[in-house]
Formats: C-alpha cells, structure tokens, sequence
C-alpha cells in the first residue's frame, strides 16, 4: 500500500516534469515612447506630450509539444495603451497532417496582410510599427480554423493558407468603439517565394454587422435616433442601405517584397468593401525601402489612403428629406471619407542580438482638411 | 553637433563588431545518412522550410554559429532570428535546437539517424559524415 503511494506520489511528482519537457515558453516586449511635433496634432494615439504607454506592449507564449503531431500555443499580450490589461492574442491547438500540411484550430491571427500574424512582434521587421493607413482595419483575430500547405512549385516556395471562422469583438468606426461580428468568413491567402523576391494574395469574405446605433452625431442625437427618424419618415430603405447587418463584405490584399540581404523593399496594395452600407470603399497601399549597413537599418515609407464617402446613399433624397435628417444623414456618411498620405522615415539598430533600438518620424497630411500631423517616436523591440 | 554625435555612435557601434578567424565549416550528417544536402536544401533546413533532416544549431554565443549564418544560411545572425520570430510567435515553427559545444554537435549527429549539424572542418570525427564544405 505504501509502496503503490510512493509510487503513484512519484509519479505525479514526475509526470508534470516530463510534459514541461516539451513545453517552451517565449515572449517578445515592446517600450516605446512618443509624441506628437505640435500641440494641435493627433496620430497613432500620440498628443503633444512625451507618452511612453500607448506603444509598448508585453507577451508570453507558451506552446506544448504533446507529442503524435499534436500542440497546443496560447499567446498572452498586454498593451500599455489598455494599462497591460492581458488578454489571449492567439490561442490554439495545431495538429500536423503531414510534413507540409498543418491544421490550426482556435483563436487566430486573420491573414489580411503580409505582416498580420507577426505585426505586434516588432523584433520581427524593420519599421517602428507597420503601416497604419493599411494596417488600421481592426478585426485583428478571428475563432476558426485554418490551414496551410508549403510545397515547392519548380524553384518556387509555395504557402498556402485557408481560413474559416467568424469575430466577434470591437470596431473603431470613425474613433468610437462598438460591437462587431463578421460571421461566415472564409478566405484564402497564397505566397510565393523565389530568391529575394516574393508576392502574397489574399482574399476573404464574411457578413458584417457592426452596431452603429449607439454612435453620437450630435449631442442628444444618435445614429440610432437618426434610423428610427428615417423610418418614421417612411424611409425604411435608406436605413437598409446605411446601416450595416449582416453586409456581404470582401478584402482583398497584394504584396510584393523583395529582400536581397542588403536592400528590402515592400509594398502593399488593399481593398477593403462593406457592401450595402456607408463605409466605404477603403483602398490604401503603401511602399517602403530600407538599406542594411551593419547592424543599422535606415528606411523611408509612403503611405496613401483615399476613401470617398458613399453619398450616392442619400443622393437620391436630397430633395425629400427635411434638413434635421439630411443633415446628420450627409454628416454620417462623410464620417468615412478619407484622403490621407503619410511619409515615414526611420532607423533600426540591432545593438543586441535579441534586441533592436528604433526611432521614426511620420508625417501625416490630411488632405480634407488641410490638417498636419506629425510623430516622433523611439523604443526597443525585443525577443527572449 | 548632431554629426559628431552619428559619428561617434558609428564609431562606437563599429568598435563591438569583432571579426572572428574564418575557419572552413564541416556540414555534417550521420554515416547512416545517404542523401546528399545540397546548399539551397541547407538553407531551407535551416530557416524551417524543410524538415527533411532534423538540424541542430551552435549556441549564438559562438563565433562559428555567426560564420554558418552567413556562408551557410545566406542571413546575418539577426535577420535569421527575425525569420525565427515571425515563425515561432504564429505557431509555424521552433528554431533548430542549440548545443553549447562542437563536441555536442558531433555527439548529436553521431547518435540521431537524421541530425543535420555543422562544426569547424578541424573539428570533425570518424562519428560522423561531411556532405557539404563551406568557406
């Protein structure tokens, strides 16, 4: 009796130490400080005082290798910007198929762009933060599952990623938080690679509804108000083509990167489409080059956005609509009209080999209202 | 006064890069091993496109790990590393297990059928095969 104890006291003593034999635990960390060049400017989530939260950002992940192909990957994150508030950023099980073909279940990363999955591993690229005018759509995770092929086509690497699943979170529409889901998302993403070239597609679909009502056009007077006004009106149909329930809504991204050790480029091309709402049709690129020397990368990046307001909603209506409805109707939609470039220009300098130090400065000119905003910011990316 | 200050950061930074006796590299395999490993299948073993072979690293710590980056991988040791990040933090990867010494290496690939490893060509034993050179 005793013995079986000590035996079976043993073994759970043991047991947790052989699991953790294939468990790995990794993190990466992010401090960096900002502010905007003026008193009167906003971007990136900066004003004119020097803001070392807004930016930095801490993570764990653990994954565990439990054996027959199958693991388990749960990534813990806090950003400054929500007082190191953590939250599960990835959390899923993945189960090897064959030597090149794996499937993931959980919460995911969703493949919008090139640098999606990695983008708040800043270890990982040159920049100080990815492109916001491209990068700023939100919806950044997706429950689901996922699959991926590499395979060599000739000289060609191949990786190919399907994805299937649905978000349900928050959205910022025009600054504000609110509810989203996008239910039913399915798409594909395809990168080929050969010597320093390579090209990534990605295409996506889901139904959109993001609740819109709560969103304030005026003290008192809500987008929510402003639908049942319409109604009451006998407008019902511009509600519908307005708010967005349930929209067919498509993404599509292209990018190119060439990187040849010495010289990296990259570009992206998106599009982004909410049909049968007044978001509108978001298409932004940017392009950016960096020149290795040593351990110091300097680098300069453009960044355009131009999105015109759907006003072909109220159009139509401009001469029926009494003016207390036309009025928040025109501003709600001009909410989305956006014609924005930006410059960057920044330095990465690997000082340490798991540690990068970074500073850029971005200027971004509003071309709708004429406004300037510009910010300067430095920190340290690191991986351990 | 903004110049000075580059030009001393350069100097500075110029000063900490200290460059190490170049020494032929031994790819290594088990004498088990049949297949040849040619340079571009080297590559892909080590940035995690192939895992035909299973590769073992020399810890960071070692000036040849630095060496077998560039000649071996074709990436500086910190570009090789940012490839690793994006792997390992989606999931897609763990980088190639490391060993504090040659000795280890050859201990390794003597004793794994599939093991893949590299050490300096002085360095290499009876235990194991060389399938690649690089200098």
């Amino acid at each position: 009796m005793r013995k079986s104890l000590l035996a079976l006291s043993l073994a759970v003593v043991l047991a947790p130490a052989v699991v953790s034999a294939d468990t790995t635990i990794n993190g990466f960390a992010s401090i960096k400080a900002g502010m905007t060049t003026g008193s009167d400017e906003q971007l990136y989530g900066y004003d004119d005082t020097l803001d070392f939260k807004n930016e930095s950002l801490i993570a764990l992940q653990v994954k565990s290798d439990l054996g027959e192909k199958l693991s388990v990957t749960a990534q813990l994150l806090g950003r400054g910007r929500d007082d190191f508030d953590v939250g599960f950023e990835w959390a899923f099980i993945s189960y090897q198929l064959t030597d090149n073909m794996t499937i993931n279940a959980g919460r995911l990363r969703t493949p919008f762009y090139k640098y999606s999955d990695f983008k708040d591993v800043g270890y990982a690229y040159d920049w100080l933060r990815v492109p916001q005018g491209v990068y700023g759509l939100g919806f950044d995770t997706i429950e689901g599952l996922t699959f991926y092929r590499t395979a060599q086509l000739g000289s060609l690497d191949s990786t190919l990623q399907l994805i299937f699943g649905g978000y349900d979170g928050d959205a910022s529409l025009s600054g504000v938080q609110v509810n989203a889901t996008i239910d039913n998302v399915a798409g594909i993403t395809w990168e080929l690679a050969k010597d320093s070239l390579s090209a990534r597609f990605a295409y996506l679909t889901g139904k959109t509804s993001i609740e819109t009502a709560p969103v304030s056009l005026a003290p008192g007077f809500t987008v929510g108000n402003l639908y049942q006004a319409l109604t009451a009106n006998g407008l019902a149909p511009v509600v519908e083509a307005i708010d967005i329930d349930d929209e067919s809504s498509n993404f599509i991204g292209v990018g190119l990167t060439y990187d040849d050790s010495n010289w990296i480029a990259v570009a992206e091309y998106t599009r982004v489409e909410v049909e049968n709402s007044f978001i509108s049709i978001q298409k932004n690129w940017y392009a950016s080059i960096g020149k290795r020397i040593n351990s110091f990368t300097p680098y300069i990046s453009y960044e355009r956005e131009n999105n015109d307001a759907v006003v072909s909603i109220y159009q139509p209506y401009s001469s029926v609509l009494p003016p207390q409805l036309l009025v928040p109707l025109q501003g709600l939609v001009a909410t989305q009209e956006r014609d924005a470039s930006t410059w960057n220009v920044g330095l990465r300098y690997d000082f340490h080999p798991s540690a990068a130090f970074k500073a850029q400065f971005s200027s971004e000119d509003l071309d709708t209202t004429g406004q300037r905003n510009g910010v300067l910011a430095f920190g340290v990316d690191l991986i351990f | 006064m903004l110049s000075r200050l580059l030009v001393t950061v350069l100097v500075v930074a110029g000063a900490t890069i200290v460059l190490p006796a170049r020494a032929d590299i031994a790819v290594i395999v088990n004498p088990a091993q049949n297949s040849a490993v040619t340079s571009d299948e080297l590559t892909r073993l080590y940035t995690g496109r192939s895992s035909v072979l299973v590769a073992v690293n020399l810890a960071e710590s070692l000036p040849l790990r630095g060496q077998f980056d560039e000649k071996g991988v074709g990436r500086s040791s910190a570009q090789l590393k940012s490839h690793w990040a994006k792997l390992v933090f989606t999931g897609k990867g763990t980088p190639p297990l490391e060993l504090a010494t040659e000795a280890a290496v050859i201990d390794y690939v003597a004793q794994n059928p599939d093991a893949i490893g590299y050490v300096d060509a002085a360095s290499v034993t009876d235990a194991v095969k060389v399938v690649l050179t690089l200098n």
